[in-house]
């Protein structure tokens, strides 16, 4: 009797355990989401390089961390040296999105569809492999810290924050979910409340009408990126405090992924992309938790198929109609 | 660049009947100059047997192994891109799954002539069993066309690649939703071997490479021809005007989505001959091959040679594959690299003056730079030129040149060197990005450290990278090419309505 | 299915349309009919639904409610394409052309409907594709030369978008007639012509009635073509038919008046 009740506390365990850290993966393709649906709203473009900016995001915190003392021994207390962390890498990488922007596809406003996107695709490579020019194509790991809940420092991070039953939910999965929301709020806020934000909604309608009634299309679009970016930079920080590892290529496959979230969101929707991102998150952990590691890609990409097949508006998205 | 209408009179005169715009556009359209009149006068035909031709006469020619390596693969990228051009070039769908039929092909193929599966069947049951179970395949992946737009349609494209990666890579041990045991199926990230090669009239085509370099050379005849005669067909012309507008082009009465179909499916046959090329030439074939960069490096010729024109995407697979080959020595990187740049800075630059200022400006600035550094770190300069064989390169004049003109640290490719150049290696890119914003005579002073700095980068870190150098320098093709000319060499300047 | 005596099938029949976008109602239970060899016009004020109109009757839209008839059959559901192949085809308000093909290309595509080669039989030039070739290109030389010395000639050659505009009209009507429709929908062809091209245009639809024998339904707002060669004209508002008749009676109609102006005054000539 007690050996099934054992087993049974032991599958929720599981599922509990997958359960969040599907939400922590989820809110990292959020937060990378978020910059995709933005540019793709404004710009109609599909910026492939986006999930390398969140590579470099990922980098840039590495840098810091690493010269802030080695995060074994940090030089300051470890919140404020995390969000300096945060604070580089987001600056960085909002400065790399306008620079893209400026020098790739601006350019390119006038030129057919396919264009930007070759572009894009041109800037997603170079990206990639000045990195393993730069940074060698070896992984690197933010850690070097023990995971062990109870050591000092950044290990910290990995205490247990609090308990269920006999599962535990760790501090760093709670900063990051908590963290995406409070920046989908703000962003949220920001687009729905600013003058700024109202822009951009204009923008993304109708850009030439947009420029007729007085809007610095250009600003916007800046902006636009900046936002996306130091989205994509807060994301790769994230990522290397939970997972650790970094490598030049790790922007493709989460990038990928990320878009797929936007749409399966409803792409130029902000709530959707999050929603997006966590339920792609999620089924990414419970395919790699229930079904198999292996092919866990296999499985992922063919629902996410499916799933465009049939609702390409993606959940929260309208129907477009073709004015004739 | 001489003038001419399209009736051969010089273009001073008006012409009664003949609009200002008709009589000029035969500019236009021209692409650069000279070369470019030549391969437009020129029959296609003609064409096409010097093009054959060429390939056909390396292996008698040249006696170096690598040599003709590099003509079999070359050839293969040939039939690649002639593949992808009919879904991109003249139907305008963005095929981004075009890897996965090559790739499908190549393992199909490799999975009916081996050991794996121990069924050894003859080449002429295997070759048009696989370009019909390809064609098939491009059936199936090109439906989701039928329900999503461009963007949706690539993504998903895209996914079929990541699913076939990541089915290649982990084959080994796959089975069948729990049903069957584990089963072998693709090799899993070895690949599968011992492939067996063509055999065509009872001869064993065993000797890679230049048994394939004929075989690849008569596919890509075949291929020309009939591709050549679909494109001024109904279907070509349904598949250009499905490119200008699907819309107009459904109200006139052309299937688009059907078309759409066919496009693919036609470019999936190709790759599906090209496949099996490729598993009976390699005798093997393997999961890392059949990935993005590939997809990237094919896209680049495609593009660069012009999407749309036969010749064009054949041009543009010799070159970027003759450039990635030699960007891998640092011996001939080096050479072209300088011989690009010469070439580049004397075609783009008018008048002859600025020309001469600016590589006097270089050389004087590379020399007081070279002297100042000297004086200051004595381990700046004085380095190595080349880690290799020896080469005109490394020693003779043009060695001296840049020995005086370059600072080169010391010791051999060391990682502190490396940070040098990391650094020179974003500054130059800052520099370079800077030279396309500022305008007039700050722009020339700029090019003169632009320049320098691009060579300095190139010396101390990019040449001898080369793993890291080829793709960085398809990356930059793509950038640059839809900035300065999106229609590639030989594609022409469309007009769109944006 | 056409009944000897008075009441013959009409060639397109309208009847009791209806399309709304969200909650917003296009077309409102719309009848309309148009004879073989007839001219129709369709007027309205901007937004009344006319370009939905055709739109509906192409293909392109799905009617919420009602049927399109083409000589007694269904076009509902059918994908464009085949409602082109049952003889439907049209011109566009802002041009479409395929501006990057040639003059004659533009015509030779429209005729995909019409033929039959495959792909294979294509690539290996077979009797049946090249024969079909031969016909396509010559049928389309006979459909551009119905517009005069104006796209013949050389400019056969010569890619779409050095035409200009009254030209790029013209290119798109032939290219619809290639497509061998029994109706023609013409879409303001004759908007932003100057009077010269305006009288040129309303003769060229004329000619394409009497010479040709197809049958028209037309779109226009200048009131000039209109006037000169419509047998019948119809009113549309917010999408509902409020006059049918001559261009005398529509012109006079009160009610059209108040849709154009807004307040009851009289036409002027």
């Amino acid at each position: 009797m007690s050996t099934v009740l054992a087993f049974q506390l032991q599958t929720w365990n599981f599922f509990f355990r997958e359960l969040v850290s599907g939400l922590a993966v989820g809110s990292l393709y959020a937060l990378i989401a978020l910059g995709y649906t933005m540019v793709y709203g404004v710009l109609k473009l599909l910026n492939f390089a986006h999930g390398d900016v969140y590579m470099v995001g990922a980098y840039i915190g590495f840098f810091l961390l690493n010269a802030l003392g080695s995060p074994l021994a940090p030089v300051m207390p470890i919140v404020p040296l995390i969000l300096l962390a945060f604070a580089a890498s987001m600056v960085g990488c909002g400065i790399l999105g306008v620079v893209i922007e400026r020098f790739a596809y601006r350019p390119l406003r006038k030129a057919p569809r396919i264009a930007p996107l070759i572009s894009a695709i041109g800037v997603s490579f170079f990206l990639q492999q000045t990195a393993v020019l730069l940074w060698s194509p070896n992984p690197r790991s933010y850690d070097t810290f023990s995971l062990r809940p109870d050591s000092s420092g950044i290990g910290e991070l990995f205490r247990t924050a609090f308990t269920i039953g006999n599962f535990s939910i760790q501090y760093v999965q709670l900063v990051v979910i908590l963290s995406t929301v409070v920046l989908m709020i703000g962003l949220s806020l920001f687009v729905w409340r600013t003058r700024t934000g109202k822009a951009m909604r204009a923008v993304s309608f109708d850009a030439e009408a947009s420029s007729m009634m007085g809007i610095d299309v250009d600003r916007v679009i800046t902006i636009t990126f900046l936002i996306g970016s130091a989205l994509a930079g807060a994301a790769g920080v994230m990522t290397g405090l939970i997972y650790q590892q970094l490598n030049p290529y790790m922007g493709f496959g989460a990038g990928l992924k990320a878009f797929t979230a936007a749409v399966v969101g409803g792409i130029g929707n902000i709530g959707g992309a999050v929603l997006g991102g966590l339920l792609i998150g999620l089924t990414e952990t419970f395919t790699v938790g229930y079904l198999s590691s292996q092919f866990s890609d296999l499985i992922l990409y063919s629902i996410l198929v499916v799933f465009l097949l049939f609702r390409s508006t993606g959940i929260r998205g309208a129907p477009v109609l073709q004015k004739v | 660049m001489s003038t001419e209408s399209p009736s051969g009179q010089p273009a001073t005169s008006p012409q009664i009947g003949v609009d200002e715009w008709v009589r000029r556009s035969g500019e236009r359209t021209a692409g650069p100059g000279g070369l470019l009149r030549l391969a437009n006068r020129t029959p296609s035909i003609v064409l096409l047997a010097a093009f054959i031709g060429i390939a056909c006469a390396i292996p008698e020619l040249s006696s170096s192994g690598y040599v003709i390596g590099v003509d079999a693969d070359t050839l293969l990228y040939v039939l690649l891109a002639m593949g992808l051009n009919v879904a991109v070039g003249w139907a305008g769908i963005l095929d981004l799954g075009y890897v996965v039929f090559y790739g499908f092909a190549a393992y199909l193929f490799a999975e009916l002539s081996s050991a794996h599966y121990n069924i050894h069947w003859a080449t002429w049951q295997t070759v048009p069993l696989v370009i019909a179970a390809t064609i098939l395949l491009g059936f199936v992946l090109a439906l989701p066309s039928r329900r999503l737009n461009g963007d949706y349609l690539a993504i998903v494209m895209l996914f079929f690649l990541q699913i076939f990666n990541n089915f290649t890579t982990n084959g080994y041990a796959w089975n069948w939703l729990g049903l069957t045991g584990a089963h072998d199926v693709t090799g899993g990230p070895t690949g599968i071997t011992n492939v067996e090669p063509f055999r065509v009239f009872g001869h064993v085509l065993s000797n890679a490479p230049t048994d394939y370099v004929f075989v690849s050379a008569a596919g890509i005849f075949v291929v020309a021809i009939l591709f050549h005669y679909v494109n001024r067909s109904r279907t070509g012309r349904a598949w250009r005007a499905l490119r200008e507008d699907p819309l107009a082009a459904e109200m006139m009465g052309i299937p688009v989505k059907w078309l759409s179909l066919l496009a693919v499916a036609v470019g999936a046959g190709v790759a599906g001959f090209a496949g099996s090329v490729n598993g009976a030439y390699y005798q093997g074939v393997f999961p890392d091959t059949f990935m993005f960069p590939l997809l990237i490096t094919v896209y680049a010729m495609v593009i660069l040679g012009g999407a749309g024109s036969l010749g064009g995407v054949a041009f543009g697979a010799v070159v970027v594959n003759v450039l990635l080959e030699i960007l891998r020595t640092p011996d001939h990187a080096r050479w072209v690299f300088y011989a690009a740049m010469i070439l580049g800075l004397l075609a783009k630059l008018r008048p002859w003056r600025l020309l001469a200022a600016l590589t006097a400006g270089l050389a004087i600035f590379g020399v007081v730079v070279h002297e100042i550094v000297g004086a200051v770190w004595a381990r700046g300069v004085g380095g190595p030129i080349a880690v290799g064989p020896t080469s005109f390169t490394t020693h003779g004049f043009f060695a001296t040149v840049i020995r005086h003109w370059m600072v080169l640290p010391k010791g051999t490719y060391t990682a502190e060197n490396f940070r040098i150049g990391n650094y020179a290696f974003v500054i130059v890119i800052a520099l370079v990005l800077a030279c396309t914003v500022i305008k007039g005579w700050k722009r020339w002073a700029l090019f003169v450290p632009t320049i320098w700095g691009a060579c300095f980068v190139w010396e101390t870190l990019l040449v001898e990278q080369a793993p890291t150098t080829r793709p960085l320098f398809l990356g930059v093709i793509l950038i640059v090419l839809m900035a300065t000319r999106p229609a590639g060499l030989f594609g022409t300047t469309r007009v769109e309505i944006v | 299915m056409s009944e000897n005596g008075a009441e013959r099938t009409h060639l397109l029949e309208l009847r009791e349309l209806s399309l709304s976008f969200g909650g917003l109602k296009v077309i409102d239970g719309l009848d309309l009919h148009v004879d073989e060899h007839e001219i129709v016009s369709v007027i309205g004020p901007n937004g009344a639904g006319k370009t939905t109109l055709f739109n509906l009757v192409t293909g392109a839209y799905r009617p919420d409610a009602g049927d399109i008839l083409l000589d007694g059959e269904s076009l509902v559901g059918l994908p464009s394409h085949k409602i082109n192949h049952r003889g439907v085809a049209r011109t566009f308000q802002t041009l479409r052309l395929f501006l990057n093909m040639t003059v004659k290309e533009n015509v030779m595509a429209a005729q995909y409907g019409h033929t039959r080669s495959t792909i294979v039989e294509q690539m290996l030039q077979l009797p049946r594709a090249r024969r079909e070739e031969r016909q396509i290109n010559a049928f389309a030389e006979e459909k551009l030369g119905f517009f005069g010395e104006r796209l013949m000639g050389y400019r056969w050659n010569q890619p779409a978008y050095s035409l200009s505009y009254a030209n790029r009209r013209r290119l798109e009507i032939a290219r619809a007639t290639a497509s061998r429709p029994r109706i023609l929908l013409l879409d303001e062809p004759a908007a932003g012509m100057n009077p010269v091209e305006t009288h040129e245009i309303t003769e060229l639809i004329g000619k394409l009635r009497t010479e040709a024998g197809f049958t028209i339904l037309l779109i226009e707002h200048d009131m000039h073509v209109v006037e000169g060669i419509s047998d019948r004209v119809v009113a549309l508002d917010h999408g509902v038919k409020i006059a049918e008749g001559s261009f005398e009676e529509v012109a006079t109609n009160p009610r059209v008046v108040e849709a154009y102006l807004g307040t009851s005054a009289t036409v002027t000539k």
